[in-house]
Order: structure tokens, then C-alpha cells, then sequence
């Protein structure tokens, strides 16, 4: 009877949740936009989610064995920074190039760090950025839906050339600043196909629609914190009206930026791994501002069509210091000095 | 200031553990049988231990003062029974270790009464005097019964550079599984009612506010009721606020009521304001009026790892296992057992460990309410989830405290504001990496105590 009896330091109840029940949910949140991944990209989504899922988990399963560590695979963080390294790759990547930076994101991106929550960047940034570095020309060529026919694309407005690469709507944007046409690029139809996702991009940033249903799963589970995703929308939003007020003719309108590229995925999945971002609340949003803003930058002014990445991985750096300075005050203030 | 009635009040942070209180709430308060040998500790409350006052093989009454102290936060510990002091020893104290304590035989003994207590609708308590009041509460060893057990004494004597307003009264009750206080409420509502008047007397406070949480409507009638019969309410008010862990914290009780935050590291006296528990006032109405001092104090025997749950009257320094005897033992599964709620209480190895004054439960858990990973200590690192932070009742970050505490940086954890802690475990509670914030929050706070003693500023 007595025998049995443990004890230890209160609490002495725990609710049930573990870091698998938060990595699962967001796993779930990915889901739609999978699915809309696998309906648009068909084959290219069937091979490129698997393969770098596996590698992913089959590199920290080695990192693990290699450093004589616990195996660490049942927290499922694995899974989801292979998720994420995938949507984000262009669907026509060859396979031993989405290898290449599922091994970089988990080995060098976290394990070397100590694995989970040690790590200082987006373990899948990290990976998508090393491709990106390495192997510009596969990085930036992009296929269009299979839904669409290849010869024929509708979708990109009338007045450019449009080839089976070259589809991606911020390349619109970016040849608009060029021609300054940016008012002609954007009309319902275009708005349409960023919203279903018919357009060309990263296997699975198309689809606003797929992006926001599990944005707001996650909302609603309370796996993210909403101040992130808002700082990271709200901002990028004010940066593109800026310059839409200043030049309507070269900059396309500000709900373009919104629906296209990386930035739902972001502002979602990318930007809230709680690992990397701050703690505070008030961290959230400088994060999430310095995030949108950079992401923005980069489209506006840099070379690149797309941001997220880099602002993102920028970000992350300076994370640790955004925690010092977002001290949080007691409730019942500082304490007066004795 | 008009205070919403609507059970809307609240507090930033808090959780919502299952409240698995309905084992016992609907269980009488029975009386506890006297058993043959009870301890009492002479230190059951914050401030300085007693020294005893008898001797080993001296006669005790039923009510004697045994142990005292001429320390001003303190109070005096009284014999439950009549009987035989057998010896001064040591037992198993559940914070404080060993700690000495009178060991008292019984002789051959009447069973435990109920205080039976009876308003009288003449009842006036401007019939005490302010210092009477005060000294009957200090004579009859009253502490704070909710938990922490400070000097009741201490807390309503009218101090002049700390004048008081408000006194709120605590019918909370937000740890799971308790139901004393509750009880107490639907049972005594009426030594309630007297013993706030007595307090507010004592205090000088103009304003009485009871605050309860709102998934206890029964409790809230029967306040409400008693009021209206005995008091005209008279400048008391019942308070009904969200039902959330840990709104019976009395920071957080004020924050909910009066929307006014207790300065960090401060006494609820700095804004004016007393708060004082309901069993607390009840033993106050018992002390002044009936001049019985503080015994005996009811008890939930719960959790799922005990076979027939109750509430009981039970003398104070009774051991732990006759408790849990009495309801039928243990089960098979029982794997806890804890003075006081799952929350906030402390789990105990040695079950001859007597009842305090400060005791308000003995809940016994088995595996499945612990949870598998929480009872194999599974610990995985943390992801910076930041549920801790959005938890903290008290706006600290317990992730940074805990984790300079791990790697041995007291300044950093202290930089962090360790102390405003008030150790009610919601951080521990919804850990997704299962780490035991609270308890290295608290390990902190001992390291940084013996640093201090070490080598004083």
C-alpha cells in the first residue's frame, strides 16, 4: 500500500500535453496545404514531401546514434521541419538537391546546436537557404500547376511573356517595378489564382485559401500565438501601401503581397517555431514586424523576387536579443529596491 | 466603485485544471473520531515556532494552550483533547522536515463535536471591542487557514501607517479536488457571516467583500441568504468571479475584485486591503464568541487514490494515516499523497504526519490522474512555447527563471524577478515538455536564501 507512494515538488497534476501533441497539431495545420500541393504539383508534391520528411528524420535519427544522444524522433520536429523545407522548395526540384537540404536543415540547422529548442535558426530556412546558395538556377525555376496547361498559361497577365518558368506571381511583381505596370498585373483573375493556388511558386505557398484554414486551426488550437502571424500581415501590409500610395503605376496593390509568395506560409508555420522566436508578447511583435518589413524590403528593393527566407533567418539572429529587451514586469511592478 | 455581480472578474493568466471536485462536495462535514496519540507541531504557521508550555507526563484539557511564543508573528498552538503529554519529539513536518512537536495520549475520550454554532439575531458585534477582538483571535492561535498560515493576529489589528479599507474574504477555493471551504459555506454560513463581522470590527475595515468562485452557486445562495437574514448585507457584499486556477491566490483575488495590483514583494495592507479566508473567519467567530481556540478544522479526505472520499471536523495533530484509514485505505493505484490540492500541495513520504491547522485536504492520486510522463519524470527540452509565460498569474517569465536556476545563474533568475513567484505551479501544470518549473523556481528561491545567509548584504 504505503510502499508505493511517491513524492515530488508541486504541481502533482500536468495537463496532457507534450511537445508531440503541439509538433502533431502543427502537422496538421499543414494538411490543407499539402493537399493543395499534392491537387497542383501532383507527382512533383508525391515525391519532394516524402523524400524530404525521411531525410529529415533519417538525419536526426544519425546526428542522435553519431553524438550517443536519447533517440529524440518521438517529439516529431523532424517531420514538421521536413514539412516546411518541402512546401517551401520549387516543386521541380530534383530529389537528390531536396536531400541535400533536409540533411543541411536538421544536421547543421538544429543537431549541431543540441537539437530541439537549442537551435538558433528555422532549421528549414537554414536548409532552404543553403539551396538556395548552392544551386541558384534549380532554386529559382518554377513549374506551373498541372491543373493549368503548361503551353497555354491564362494566368499571367496579357502583356508578358510567359514561359513554363518563370510563372511565379512576385516575378509579375518584380518585372512590373521594371515596366512599371503594376497596376495592370493585378486584376480578379489573378486575385483568384493566388486564392485557389492555380499559380506558379513554391510547392506549398499557392494556395491563400489552403494556407489560411490551417493558419486558423492553429489560432484556434492555440498552438501559435496570434500577435506573430499579425505583426508579420499588418506590417508587410503598411510597407505595401506605402509604396502603393507613392507609386500606384510601378507597385502592385497591397493585398497582392498578401496572398503571393511565402508570406502566409511565413507568417503561419515559418515565423512562429517557437524555438526561434521570442518569448514575450511584445517580442512577438517586433519579430513579426521586422520580419514583414524585411520580407518587404527585399521584394521592393533587392534583387530576389522573394524575402520571407531571409527575413526570417535574419530575425531568428537577432531573437535572443529581442528576449533581453522585452523584459516582462511583474504584475504587481518592479519591486522597490530594499 | 460598483462591482460587477456577474461572475465576470478575473485575473490575467491562470489555467484550467479538471476540478474533480465533486468526489466530496457533496459529502456533510462528519465529525472525525479523537484517536489515541496525535502530534502537535509546534510550528504551524509563518513566523516563530512555540516553545512548549508543558512538560513531558503534565495532564492536558481539551483547549489548553501547550506551546507559545513572545515572538509578535506568531501564535499559540492548543491541545485538541484531554489527555497525557507522552513526550516533546520529533515528526515529520511537511515543509520544514523534522520539526518538534508535543506528543499527546489521549485518555479515554468523548467523540470530536461539531462547533454547532447558532447566530442570535441580537448578535452585535459591537459588543467586542476592537482589542478584544484581537487579543481572542491571538490567544485562540489563529492562523491563515488556507494554506499559508499566517498570524491572523498580525493581519487585522489596525496598524496606523497602513490604515485599512476593504477586507475581502476568501471563498475561492480554486485548487481541484477541495471542497472544506465549500462545505463550510453551504454548513456554517452563519459562524461566517459572525466572523467577518468580528474581523471587520478588529480591522476597521468599511467595506466586506466575499469573493467566490462562480462554479459554486450553492455557495453563493446560501452567502447571499445569510446576508439578507442576519446582516441586512450592512455593507457586505458577495462577490461572485471567473472560476479559474489559482483566483484564491489573494493577489489574484484583489487584482479580480478591486482591479488594483499588490506592489512585488508587498503585503495586500499597502492598498488597503485584508484578506482573510473562510475558514478563517469561521475560527475567528469561534474564538471571540465561544472563546474556543483554534482545535479542530475540517479536512477533505479525497482523490481518486482514496476508497470513500469525505470532508471531516478533525482535531488538529491527528496523523495522516488515521485519516486515510478511516476512509477505507488506499486503493491499489494510489501512488501521491498530498497535504493540501494537486496545485500548490506537498506530497509526503512519512503518512504519520499530523494534521496542521494550515491541513485544508489530503487528496491521494493515483497514475492516471499524475499522468504517465509527469510520474516518470519525462522531460523533454524545452521548445519556448511561451504557455508558461501566458499562464503566470504574475507576469513572469518562468522558462528564463527556471532555466538560470538549472545552469546555476541566481542573478540571472533573480533578474528575472524569482520572488515575485508565488509557487502556484499553472508554468509546471501545462509544461508541453513536462519541466518542473516550479520546482526549480523554488529551488532557486532556497539557493538564493542560503546565499543571502551565507554572506549578508
Amino acid at each position: 500500500m504505503s510502499e508505493n507512494i511517491t513524492v515530488s515538488s508541486a504541481p502533482h497534476i500536468s495537463k496532457p500535453l507534450s511537445t508531440r501533441t503541439v509538433m502533431i497539431d502543427v502537422i496538421i495545420g499543414l494538411i490543407p496545404a499539402m493537399a493543395a500541393a499534392g491537387y497542383y504539383f501532383r507527382i512533383y508534391a508525391l515525391i519532394l514531401i516524402p523524400t524530404c520528411v525521411i531525410s529529415a528524420v533519417a538525419t536526426e535519427w544519425l546526428c542522435n546514434i553519431i553524438r550517443k544522444n536519447p533517440n529524440s524522433l518521438g517529439d516529431f520536429s523532424g517531420v514538421v521541419t521536413g514539412i516546411i523545407l518541402a512546401l517551401s522548395l520549387p516543386p521541380s526540384l530534383p530529389v537528390w538537391a531536396a536531400i541535400i537540404g533536409s540533411v543541411f536543415a536538421v544536421a547543421i540547422g538544429k543537431m549541431v546546436f543540441g537539437g530541439l529548442g537549442a537551435n538558433i535558426f528555422n532549421p528549414a530556412m537554414v536548409g532552404r537557404a543553403f539551396l538556395t546558395a548552392s544551386f541558384s538556377m534549380i532554386m529559382t525555376t518554377w513549374t506551373v500547376p498541372a491543373t493549368i496547361d503548361a503551353k497555354m498559361p491564362k494566368i499571367a497577365p496579357e502583356n508578358m511573356l510567359h514561359t513554363r518558368t518563370q510563372a511565379t506571381p512576385l516575378w509579375w511583381s518584380k518585372k512590373a517595378i521594371e515596366d512599371k505596370n503594376g497596376a495592370k498585373i493585378y486584376n480578379e483573375q489573378q486575385f483568384r489564382a493566388t486564392f485557389t493556388g492555380e499559380v506558379g511558386g513554391c510547392l506549398g505557398e499557392t494556395s491563400t485559401i489552403a494556407l489560411l484554414i490551417g493558419g486558423l486551426y492553429l489560432l484556434i488550437r492555440r498552438t501559435i500565438n496570434p500577435s506573430l502571424p499579425l505583426a508579420v500581415l499588418i506590417s508587410a501590409f503598411i510597407f505595401a501601401t506605402i509604396v502603393y500610395l507613392i507609386d500606384s503605376d510601378a507597385y502592385v496593390q497591397p493585398v497582392f503581397h498578401l496572398t503571393s509568395g511565402a508570406m502566409l506560409l511565413c507568417a503561419f508555420f515559418i515565423a512562429t517555431d517557437p524555438v526561434t522566436a521570442p518569448l514575450t508578447t511584445k517580442g512577438m511583435w517586433i519579430f513579426g514586424i521586422g520580419v514583414g518589413t524585411i520580407t518587404m524590403l527585399i521584394r521592393i528593393v533587392g534583387k530576389y523576387q522573394e524575402g520571407v527566407m531571409y527575413a526570417v533567418l535574419l530575425m531568428n539572429a537577432i531573437t535572443p536579443l529581442i528576449d533581453r529587451f522585452c523584459k516582462l514586469v511583474p504584475s504587481g511592478g518592479k519591486p522597490s529596491v530594499k | 466603485m460598483k462591482i460587477d455581480t456577474k461572475g465576470r472578474l478575473t485575473f490575467r493568466g491562470g489555467t484550467h485544471p479538471p476540478e474533480s471536485k465533486s468526489l466530496t462536495s457533496e459529502s456533510k462535514i462528519r465529525p472525525f473520531p479523537a484517536v489515541k496519540q496525535i502530534a502537535i507541531m509546534l510550528s504551524q504557521h509563518t513566523g516563530a515556532p512555540c516553545r512548549p508550555l508543558v512538560r513531558k507526563g503534565n495532564a492536558v484539557q481539551a483547549g489548553q494552550k501547550i506551546g507559545d511564543s513572545d515572538a509578535f508573528v506568531s501564535a499559540p498552538v492548543h491541545s485538541p483533547i484531554t489527555g497525557k503529554v507522552t513526550e516533546i519529539a520529533l515528526r515529520s513536518h511537511p515543509v520544514l522536515g523534522r520539526s518538534p512537536a508535543i506528543i499527546i495520549d489521549a485518555y479515554p475520550h468523548y467523540p470530536t463535536k461539531l462547533p454547532g454554532f447558532k447566530l442570535n439575531d441580537d448578535f452585535d458585534e459591537n459588543d467586542y471591542s476592537a482589542e478584544q477582538i484581537c487579543e481572542a483571535v491571538r490567544q485562540g492561535g489563529i492562523v491563515g487557514m488556507g494554506g499559508a498560515g499566517f498570524p491572523t493576529r498580525v493581519k487585522i489589528e489596525p496598524n496606523p501607517q497602513l490604515p485599512k479599507e476593504t477586507l475581502i474574504i476568501n471563498g475561492c477555493e480554486c485548487c481541484p479536488y477541495i471542497t472544506s471551504d465549500y462545505r463550510i459555506m453551504l454548513e456554517w454560513t452563519e459562524q461566517i457571516i459572525a466572523g467577518i463581522k468580528l474581523a471587520r470590527k478588529a480591522s476597521g475595515c468599511s467595506k466586506v467583500l466575499v469573493g467566490i468562485e462562480d462554479n459554486k452557486p450553492q455557495a453563493i445562495e446560501a452567502m447571499n441568504a445569510a446576508l439578507d437574514h442576519y446582516a441586512n448585507r450592512d455593507g457586505i457584499q458577495v462577490v461572485p468571479v471567473k472560476t479559474k486556477y489559482p483566483q484564491g491566490g489573494e493577489r489574484q483575488l484583489i487584482k479580480a475584485i478591486l482591479k488594483k495590483d499588490v506592489p512585488t514583494g508587498g503585503i495586500p495592507p499597502m492598498i488597503g486591503v485584508v484578506v482573510l479566508n473562510v475558514a478563517t473567519v469561521a475560527a475567528i467567530a469561534e474564538a471571540v464568541i465561544h472563546n474556543s481556540p483554534l482545535t479542530h478544522r475540517v479536512v477533505t479526505v479525497t482523490g481518486e487514490g482514496i476508497e470513500n472520499p469525505g470532508n471531516f471536523y478533525v482535531p488538529v495533530g491527528t496523523p495522516v494515516s488515521e485519516l486515510i484509514e478511516f476512509c477505507g485505505g488506499l486503493t491499489e493505484e494510489a501512488v501521491k499523497v498530498i497535504l493540501g490540492g494537486p496545485m500548490m500541495g506537498i506530497s509526503i513520504a512519512d503518512l504519520t504526519t499530523p494534521v496542521m491547522k494550515t491541513t485544508c485536504a489530503v487528496t491521494v492520486l493515483t497514475k492516471k490522474q499524475i499522468g504517465a510522463a509527469k510520474f516518470e519524470r519525462r522531460q523533454t527540452p524545452c521548445i519556448r512555447c511561451g504557455r508558461c509565460l501566458e499562464v503566470c498569474p504574475e507576469n513572469l517569465n518562468p522558462t528564463k527563471i527556471a532555466h538560470a536556476v538549472k545552469n546555476n545563474l541566481l542573478d540571472v533568475a533573480e533578474s528575472y524577478y524569482i520572488k515575485a513567484c508565488m509557487e502556484c505551479g499553472c508554468c509546471s501544470y501545462v509544461c508541453p515538455a513536462n519541466i518542473e518549473l516550479t520546482g526549480y523556481i523554488k529551488t532557486g528561491k532556497t539557493l538564493l536564501a542560503r546565499q543571502k545567509e551565507k554572506m549578508p548584504e
